[in-house]
């Protein structure tokens, strides 16, 4: 029972995670090659707020994601202002994870501990909080993608300049989401420290960033129950076939090449997974057994 | 000031590898407006073709290099005709060429450590490794190579550019691809003279990065740096790719015996959120403004 439960708690974790990060790739069409760096920021700050200042679990991952939230605005300033090429942010996140990682892993402050991390952090995440967590991000990310924001954020990426052209301030709003989005990962780096109870700078590394970014595009860019049940997918296979987990990165690279040859929407692209279909079945097939057995009472009748 | 000169030899050498590696990306991004991240594995594959093609073929360190530049030239041109020309060709997003260039990235380093190990070897060249003393310094034979072939390579490549017709070619697609294609130019074979000239770049690049520290699968990381440089100097600048990459370079090792080895990885991003926040244009660039 705790091997299952630990796959779920990290499964939640990895959906508040994606979470952001569709928002800011589905959504914006931003690339971003490091979010990783987000999930550590938030991951340490969260940690040393609850092992050394006893803030409760709550309030310290709202307070990593805000300064993972508040830490996005040192690349996001540069590089989405005035138009650059989307190319300046890709690499500008790739750099700030690494100098993230490096700075981490060498300063030798007792609370952060350099590259031997923090260890001893509280065990707060459990179960009912990883799920309850997951449901409210995914339903704060529905509920945004749905909203006026979520249709601009689209107009951005599918016509920089025509959104523009009708009054769309296209800095501020990429601005928002990617604070968002970092957002987002800081409380899922939170949600991870309060369940492993220790971390080194070295697990928040490319890898990290390559899964994040493939349950996104396996799942589908511009939708968000896609991207989670990818990233459900993910976490749980990976588990399933342990014996060939060497192979997972290589498998996850030509996933992404041939989802962009073939399918570049995902999955699920521009669509949501939804109980309507069922229902519409459910429905169509009761009127229909009504239907015959009102023909089979009429013809009851008639004779 | 014996240190300064050592030093300066080191950056040079480190910084022409960064500016053959940022000249590659240059070249791609002045015609398609996109950066091929795919880079990095590509300089790996050409590095591993000579590492294992020098000890088995008993191949001359010369004939060695010039294999890895051919194979990574392949590498980049089979790259080019299965992945970006059909994405290209059906109008993709910038986003989804990226993403599956990250893929690449992700896909070809990982193949290769399950395939040759992900051990750390010793480029198979003893001619190189050997010390040459000049004055008061001693350089490697590798940096002195490295920044001699560069030079050539790069003279050749800005010749090609500027003196023959295909170059004339490239130069009209950089500019405008579409009205270039109007004018009879074949822009799919400019794509893949393009690819080649990069990746042979990139190889040659892997060829003295492996010299100078080590050849090992996820030795394609270093291309990054080449496309910080790419990006400092203003994308898709030939010319400021090359000054940024020995800028670089340079900054580098004076940083790392001066100040710190530790934040040495640091100058490079540092240098470019740096210069995008003053000159969004880069040192040397045109627009990188994407265009309509």
């Amino acid at each position: 029972m705790g091997y299952i439960e630990g796959i779920m708690i990290s499964t939640c974790i990895n959906i508040v995670c994606v979470c952001g990060l569709t928002l800011l790739t589905g959504y914006v069409g931003l690339f971003s090659m490091g979010h990783a760096c987000f999930v550590c920021i938030g991951a340490y700050v969260s940690a040393i707020l609850t092992k050394y200042f006893g803030i409760p679990y709550g309030l310290a991952l709202i307070l990593g994601g805000s300064v993972a939230a508040l830490s996005s605005i040192i690349i996001g300033y540069p590089t989405l202002r005035g138009k650059l090429s989307a190319d300046c942010f890709a690499i500008a996140t790739l750099g700030f994870s690494e100098a993230v990682r490096i700075i981490l892993s060498n300063i030798n402050h007792p609370y952060v501990g350099g590259a031997l991390g923090i260890s001893g952090i509280p065990h707060k995440t459990g179960l009912l909080q990883a799920i309850v967590i997951a449901i409210i991000s995914i339903f704060f990310i529905y509920n945004y993608t749905r909203s006026q924001h979520g249709k601009i954020a689209l107009a951005i990426r599918d016509h920089a300049d025509a959104s523009e052209l009708i009054g769309v301030n296209i800095f501020r709003e990429k601005l928002k989401v990617l604070m968002i989005s970092a957002f987002f990962c800081g409380v899922g780096g939170g949600m991870m420290a309060h369940y492993y109870t220790y971390m080194v700078p070295n697990t928040f590394g490319a890898v990290m960033s390559t899964n994040l970014l493939t349950a996104v595009v396996l799942g589908g860019i511009s939708s968000v129950t896609g991207p989670v049940l990818a990233s459900i997918v993910l976490t749980a296979t990976p588990e399933l076939l342990r014996f060939m987990s060497n192979w997972r990165l290589a498998i996850y690279g030509f996933v992404l090449i041939v989802m962009m040859r073939i399918r570049p929407e995902g999955l699920l692209g521009h669509k949501e997974l939804s109980l309507r279909p069922l229902l519409n079945l459910y429905h169509k097939l009761r009127s229909k057994k009504i239907n015959t057995t009102a023909n089979i009472s009429s013809k009851k009748g008639g004779n | 000031m014996r240190l300064f000169l050592q030093q300066l030899a080191t950056g040079i050498s480190i910084g022409s590898v960064y500016a053959l590696l940022a000249v590659g990306y240059a070249l791609v991004f002045s015609v398609f407006n996109f950066s091929n991240f795919g880079f990095g594995s590509i300089m790996m594959l050409g590095t591993f073709a000579a590492f294992y093609a020098i000890p088995l073929l008993k191949l001359p360190l010369a004939v060695g290099i010039i294999l890895a530049m051919i194979v990574a030239g392949i590498a980049s041109i089979i790259m080019e005709l299965t992945v970006y020309r059909p994405m290209r060709q059906k109008n993709a997003l910038k986003l989804y060429l990226m993403i599956a260039a990250l893929g690449m990235n992700t896909f070809i380093p990982n193949f290769c450590i399950q395939i040759f190990g992900g051990g750390v070897r010793a480029f198979p060249s003893e001619w190189a490794k050997s010390v040459m003393t000049i004055g008061s310094i001693a350089i490697p034979r590798a940096d002195i190579l490295a920044a001699v072939l560069s030079i050539i390579m790069l003279a050749l490549l800005w010749t090609f550019l500027y003196k023959t017709r295909i170059g004339l070619g490239i130069r009209a697609s950089s500019f405008d691809s579409n009205t270039a294609e109007l004018m009879g130019i074949n822009v799919n074979f400019v794509a893949v003279i393009i690819f080649m000239l990069s990746g042979a770049a990139a190889g040659l690049a892997g060829c003295f990065y492996g010299m100078k520290y080590s050849v090992y699968p996820n030795m394609g990381t270093v291309a990054m740096k080449g496309f910080v440089a790419s990006t400092v100097g203003g994308l898709g600048s030939l010319p400021g790719a090359v000054v940024s990459g020995l800028l670089l370079g340079l900054l580098e090792t004076m940083i790392s015996s001066y100040v710190s080895t530790t934040y040495r990885d640091l100058v490079a991003y540092g240098l470019l959120v740096i210069v995008l926040i003053f000159l969004p244009n880069g040192l040397l660039g045109k627009g990188i403004h994407d265009k309509l």
